[in-house]
């Protein structure tokens, strides 16, 4: 099974977020310029940032999908597949580790959800790691849940927070005591999902069974991610001869 | 905030209000009307298509703003560098990335009072007759990125920003950008990579940014806190922001105090006070029952102050220079006497190495050996020679890389070392921490009772072996 199979169907962006992509256009010199911007877009509408995304960020900005691997992996704030729905980030920089702030915080939140930093837990509700300073160091500890920011983050304030997910997902404490967590697993597929080995050969050799390499055998045809066209024109410096538009100059 | 007398370079007292940070209690600042009808944008509007862009330069040259992100470079000098006749267009980029640890006070202003920040872009992007600015914001500033697109917004349909702005015929383009968890974004080369669509690598120095920056175009590059004073700056004029501070740090400055005091939070402060008045009267004080061990005194990469350095420091870029420390982003963090400093100093390695680039190997490798021998200090059982080895990674890694990040990991090693070289020492061989049930690595906990030392240690590890990366 292909990663792709396994995230299901092809998708692309929705017309609404695909128009937000190009009222974006005038504001860059560039469509490369646009990927941090595009990848967010990505991680709102379809909740994290899978192959798929990945590959549909490549073809708006005109860079490879090797490229957005590269970016994905290096930042560390976009959500990922193995990501829990209910993300936490947890402060373990020294203003917030200082007395321990960072390991209350951090053992709360074992104690209710069974999970340590690195893990998820196994139905991929919550997830939990530790990030570097969050720039709020008077009120420690500071964390993140996906978009939520919270200051002072301990004893009673947490733990509540927490009480009133697991409300909003129909869980309890007891659903996560004594069940081991899963380790997070943020790495990228080695290949771009469309390559097709199947028909590769003994000695390595590759060839595609399927003329488009771009399909599986079987699978519907992806629908298009290729934006349509522009309702401005891209304009970019011309700079050394060279002209920025889309260029994949990594 | 209270009105403080305070001393001037010239001995008078001059009572100064916060200045940047003045409106950020009331409710609704962060939104236009409010800022406009505490005058808001009309410096702009008088200065924008009437002043020449040269002089207001040379303004803020006289005025001695420094920047703010760091390095203190003087403002008004940067941005004459900024290259002319080049046939390309120039940026502003202003750095929101705030990842210096320690550091907020850029939150404060981007959440707060944002249209102060944009007023500062709009009269920079005149002053260096740019028409396209970036504002980077780290990814983690949600409300910060939410107020300031709204801000932009608002200003847009004002006419402030935009085409013909104030019905001149300047142009101009704000763009916030936000980024993805990557402190060395901050450092400026590496947030223009950013802003051009690829991982966050520094480039060479030279050319520098004015010269070649984002896409290959004349950028200067500023931090929010140096952009937000600049609107006051050009209302005011030089003088009225030379009669605070220093005769080489003029003005006042955003400092934000953590750890082991009273009233931790942002203070904005004249230059040149005492980090004592600072500590004692602004943060109210050490916590009741500690004393004070040591403080960081601008950001985490700043090397640490000891109690008798703390007597004689004052505020400004100079005296901490002096001290062999540094004023950095204006982030103070007090320790105190409880602080395992063995401790600190392997979470401080520790960021150091999550956040180096990988791009060279002085970095990406020394910030890697330095985690590792700090964790053998903070796990009690380091060799007799690592003290030493520990100042040899340190001192080679700096001056040889891309960027000062490599420097500002070996930097706090390096004083810790020269401040506190009896802590490390007592930890070669301590097998009691090893023996202590740790329930979390990175506890920045009192010290383990002395008594409770068991026999035949643990396997001393060496560097690079069976240690696992947290
Ligand atoms: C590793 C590293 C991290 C930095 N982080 C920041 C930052 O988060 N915010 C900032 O404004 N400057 C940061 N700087 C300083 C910038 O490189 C640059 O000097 C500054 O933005 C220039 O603006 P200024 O002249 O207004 O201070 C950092 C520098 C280094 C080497
Ligand atoms: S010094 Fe470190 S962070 Fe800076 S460019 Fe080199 S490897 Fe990257």
């Amino acid at each position: 099974m292909t990663l792709r199979q396994a995230q299901g169907p092809a998708r692309t962006l929705s017309t609404e977020y695909l128009q937000r992509f190009h009222d974006m256009v005038d504001d860059y010199p560039n469509k490369r310029s646009m990927l941090m911007m595009t990848l967010r877009l990505i991680e709102e509408e379809f909740g994290c940032i899978d192959d798929a995304g990945m590959e549909i960020a490549a073809d708006l900005c005109g860079v490879s999908t090797a490229h957005v691997q590269g970016m994905v992996t290096f930042y560390t704030h976009f959500k990922r597949p193995a990501h829990g729905k209910h993300r936490f980030m947890v402060c373990a920089t020294l203003m917030c580790a200082l007395d321990g702030n960072t390991s209350q915080a951090l053992k709360q939140i074992e104690s209710k959800l069974g999970i340590t930093p690195g893990q998820s837990t196994a139905d991929g509700l919550f997830s939990c790691e530790k990030v570097e300073c969050l720039a709020d160091c008077d009120k420690p500890p500071v964390v993140q849940k996906d978009f939520e920011h919270f200051c002072s983050m301990k004893g009673k304030t947490l733990d509540d927070y927490i009480d009133s997910l697991l409300k909003r997902e129909n869980k309890s404490v007891a659903d996560y005591q004594g069940k081991a967590g899963i380790e997070m697993d943020l790495r990228v597929s080695v290949l771009p999902s469309h390559y097709n080995f199947a028909g590769e050969t003994e000695v390595g050799a590759r060839h595609f069974e399927n003329k488009d390499p771009y399909f599986q055998p079987g699978e519907a045809p992806r629908t298009t991610t290729v934006p349509p066209p522009l309702k401005t024109p891209l304009t970019a410096p011309v700079v050394d001869g060279m002209n920025l538009n889309g260029a994949d100059h990594v | 905030m209270s009105e403080s007398p305070l001393n001037s370079p010239n001995g008078a007292m001059v009572p100064f209000t916060p200045v940047i940070l003045k409106h950020i209690h009331e409710a609704g600042s962060h939104t236009l009307d409010h800022y406009v009808a505490r005058g808001g944008y009309e410096t702009a509007r008088t200065n924008v298509g009437k002043t020449e862009p040269g002089s207001l330069v040379k303004l803020v040259e006289e005025s001695g703003l420094r920047g703010r992100g760091g390095a203190g470079f003087p403002t008004g000098k940067k941005w004459s560098f900024l290259a002319k006749g080049t046939g390309k267009p120039a940026y502003l980029t202003v750095n929101g990335d705030e990842s210096e640890p320690g550091t907020f006070k850029d939150r404060h202003i981007v959440e707060k009072d944002p249209h102060q920040l944009l007023e500062g872009v709009i009269l920079t992007c005149w002053a260096i007759q740019s028409h396209h600015a970036f504002i980077y914001l780290r990814g983690e500033f949600i409300l910060g990125y939410e107020r300031l697109e709204a801000a932009v917004r608002e200003a847009k349909a004002r006419g402030f920003i935009g085409k013909k702005i104030f019905d001149t015929d300047f142009d101009l383009k704000v763009v916030v950008m936000r980024g993805a968890g990557a402190y060395i974004c901050g450092e400026e080369t590496g947030m223009l990579s950013s802003i051009e669509g690829g991982r966050g690598y520094p480039k060479i120095k030279p050319p520098f940014p004015a010269v070649s920056g984002v896409f290959q175009c004349p950028t200067i590059v500023n931090n929010v806190e140096t952009i937000a004073c600049v609107s006051h700056i050009v209302k005011n004029g030089a003088a009225w922001h030379k009669q605070w501070g220093t005769e080489k740090s003029p003005g006042f400055k955003i400092f934000c105090l953590s750890g082991a005091v009273k009233k931790p939070g942002v203070y904005e402060v004249p230059l040149g006070i005492t980090m004592k008045e600072f500590i004692e009267v602004y943060g109210g004080g050490m916590i009741e029952g500690r004393t004070l061990k040591a403080v960081i005194p601008g950001g985490l990469s700043a090397p640490l102050l000891t109690p008798e350095m703390v007597e004689k420091c004052t505020l400004d870029y100079e005296s901490l220079a002096g001290l062999g420390s540094m004023l950095g982003s204006g982030g103070i963090t007090v320790l105190h006497d409880q602080v395992d400093l063995m401790s600190a100093i392997y979470n401080t390695m520790r960021f150091y190495h999550h956040e180096s680039c990988g791009q060279c190997t002085p970095c990406r490798e020394g910030t890697g050996w330095l985690e590792k021998l700090a964790h053998k200090f903070h796990e009690g059982h380091a060799h007799e020679g690592d003290v030493d080895l520990l100042g040899d990674v340190a001192r080679n890694m700096r001056g040889r890389t891309i960027c000062v990040l490599a420097d500002a990991a070996a930097m706090p090693m390096q004083s810790y070392l020269q401040l506190f070289r009896g802590e490390f020492e007592k930890r070669v061989h301590e097998p009691a921490y090893t023996e202590r049930k740790r329930t979390a690595r990175d506890e920045i906990t009192p010290a383990a009772k002395r008594d409770t030392v068991t026999q035949g240690g643990p396997d001393v590890l060496s560097v690079g072996m069976g240690m696992d990366r947290i």
